[in-house]
């Protein structure tokens, strides 16, 4: 095979956008912009790459492995920003931890993840969510999903289901049970896969107490509605009231007449290594892998010098525009022979119309009106063409 | 009846192709789906998958007497695909669910649930290599070679170790591989270990058991989460009928 010059290629996992692509995209970051900003939330922009130990503080290995790293004059190890809620907990917990809480933030952009190939996965990717920074309330966590639910609304697909576990719930029932490190990653992945077999073959080779072993054992079984929340088995203060906060996210979730699109799933402990609360995963008719997600962290911004509990959630921008019907396009409503006084009023009015530079002939510019979309051609002698 | 595929030819009323047309998904956006899909892998798992759904009251005949790869029968539809291909499918949401052997699942790396084991279909995979490996440390030879249809499983096998394999990825009769001084080892599903033995190579260590699985697309859990557990708890009921008649 003769090797191909790379000059003509694109890397794995990025793309070119272009015509109508990058038409919806920016409709679709639009519309999420709006949303966000009428529930309170302002725009912040962190830099796309900084200091690979900011980016790195509670990431878990896994996103560090996938993180994008380089290194500045000085020999310093720079990362590209693999998601915003770490440039965000840095940006609060170092400048903004003083100001009248909550702070309300969202964001549009780039993340870089070095990623395999998988789906709905790609290595530049665009983030579109929000940070909901210094309340740990049930309040804060239904606006959080309330919020989601909406924007996907408000983006046409209205067809969605979202899943809620708590991650505080697993972590109190395997905190006291003195597991090696390789233990509870195979029993968090069994649970995680709701591998019911794998998991009993597990428990049987650990010889827990009766109570944790039947708490862990019964998980892969503990979703669905509020009734599933009644089945859990608690091991301790930590556990009940990880189940009561559930209980009072639905509650709070209620009064938005949006409990019935969530599935409660206490087996539910994957997403990023910070996350300390509610976890949520929003699905939508017609793919397959996750358009949303989000969680509480209430211990990441206290890395970077203040103790403030935050929750989140990030859209994937390209997994909506993969499950979206296109309605953005970037036909010209008018395509005009010559500029015209009113060419300019019309466009003063917001009409898109698109110039001829060319000296096209009449069938040629005719031919190049169709091929564009275009509604209306305006001839140089002041004839209308309706097409 | 359900379209998989839909094209809007519609275009108000001009003829010319437009560069900046939109682009249309299998399994798409503004197609209804009604029907279930189930992916079953292909080869031996097959004949024991469609007894299940036989015993389910699924009309498999067409399945077993045709070669189409989508069938439709009753409120599900069939699709007959490679055993390695199948967590693909139903990772991307183009399946529902699907009945896969652990080892092509663990292969694969996807991102699905896995309620169910199956109890048929079952297979080990294995390290292998000449006998004279069996004594040898092979654990401590430099530049280890190993051939494999599984790199993915074997890498992380090695390296899981603290070896630094170097894995060679073939696609059939990797028992060749170590006769022909291609390889120091190899990485394979045996069931007998017959053709090991007639191919002069032993087992040295196995990576895990594996057996038929039942997967599930971790969207459509959620949202078709009554009709996914109905079909979950009618196969674990048929394999616990199975069990007793044992």
């Amino acid at each position: 095979m003769i090797a191909q010059p790379l000059d003509r290629q694109l890397p794995y996992g990025v793309a070119d956008l272009f015509f109508n692509d990058a038409a919806r995209k920016r409709a679709v970051e639009r519309t999420l912009a709006e949303t966000f900003a009428r529930w309170g939330y302002a725009e912040i922009i962190p830099p796309m790459f900084e200091y690979y130990e900011s980016l790195a503080a509670e990431a878990g290995p896994q996103l560090r492995e996938e993180m994008y790293r380089f290194f500045d004059r000085d020999g310093r190890t720079l990362a590209l920003r693999a998601d915003f809620t770490i440039p965000t907990a840095r940006i609060v917990g170092t400048k903004l931890f003083d100001r009248a809480m909550p702070l309300r933030f969202f964001y549009i952009g780039s993340a870089f993840r070095y990623e395999e190939p998988q789906a709905g996965v790609r290595r530049e990717f665009t983030q579109a969510g929000i940070e909901l920074i210094g309340a740990n309330t049930a309040d804060a966590d239904a606006e959080a999903i309330a919020l989601a639910m909406t924007a996907l609304r408000a983006l046409g697909l209205d067809d969605f289901r979202f899943t809620l576990g708590n991650a505080a719930y697993l972590q109190a029932t395997l905190r006291d049970l003195g597991l090696s490190d390789a233990d509870e990653v195979a029993l968090r992945d069994a649970i995680r896969r709701k591998n019911t077999p794998e998991l009993a073959r597990l428990l049987a080779a650990l010889n827990l107490a009766a109570e944790p072993a039947s708490a862990l054992a019964r998980l892969p079984e503990l979703w669905g509605g509020t009734e599933a929340l009644a089945r859990a088995v608690c091991v301790n203060a930590e556990a009940r009231a990880a189940v009561a906060h559930l209980r009072a996210v639905m509650a709070r979730l209620a009064q938005f007449g949006l409990e019935k699109f969530v599935t409660l799933d206490l087996a539910e402990n994957r997403g990023m290594a910070y996350y300390t609360g509610v976890l949520f995963e929003g699905f939508v008719q017609g793919l397959g892998f996750a358009v949303a997600s989000g969680g509480r962290y209430d211990n990441l911004i206290a890395h970077f010098g203040a103790n403030v509990p935050a929750v989140g959630f990030a859209i994937g921008v390209e997994r909506v525009m993969l499950a979206r019907k296109a309605n953005a396009t970037i036909a010209p409503a008018v395509i005009a022979q010559t500029y015209s006084a009113q060419v300019e009023a019309a466009r003063a009015q917001g009409r898109v119309i698109e110039v001829d530079i060319l000296n096209r002939g009449e069938a040629a510019l005719r031919e190049y009106a169709h091929i564009r979309g275009a509604r209306e051609i305006w001839w140089r002698d002041g004839r209308v063409e309706k097409l | 009846m359900t379209l998989t595929l839909t094209l809007s030819l519609k275009r108000r009323g001009n003829k010319l192709p437009r560069p900046n047309g939109e682009r249309v998904g299998v399994r798409g956006i503004g197609v209804e789906m009604n029907e279930l899909t189930i992916a079953l892998a292909k080869g031996r798992l097959l004949a024991p998958s469609l007894e299940i759904f036989e015993a389910l009251g699924y009309d498999v005949r067409e399945v077993r007497a045709s070669r189409k790869l989508v069938v439709e029968s009753g409120d599900v539809r069939f699709l007959i695909a490679k055993p390695m291909d199948v967590p693909i499918y139903v990772e991307h949401g183009a399946a529902d669910v699907g009945i896969v052997g652990q080892d092509a699942l663990r292969e694969s790396g996807v991102n699905v649930y896995e309620p169910l084991v199956l109890g048929y279909g079952a297979c080990r995979l294995v390290v292998a290599g000449k006998p004279a490996l069996r004594d040898a440390e092979w654990r401590l030879l430099a530049g280890l070679r190993v051939a494999s249809k599984y790199p993915r499983c074997t890498q992380k096998y090695f390296s899981a170790r603290g070896l630094s394999a170097e894995v060679i990825t073939l696609y059939g009769s990797i028992e060749l591989a170590p006769m022909v001084h291609l390889a120091d080892l190899i990485v394979d599903v045996v069931d007998t270990g017959r053709t090991l033995r007639e191919n002069g190579l032993v087992e040295l260590d196995e990576v895990f058991k594996s057996q038929a699985a039942l997967i599930v697309n971790r969207a459509s859990h959620t949202l078709r989460a009554s009709e996914i557990r109905g079909l979950v708890e009618k196969i674990n009921g048929t394999q616990t009928n199975a069990d007793e008649r044992r």
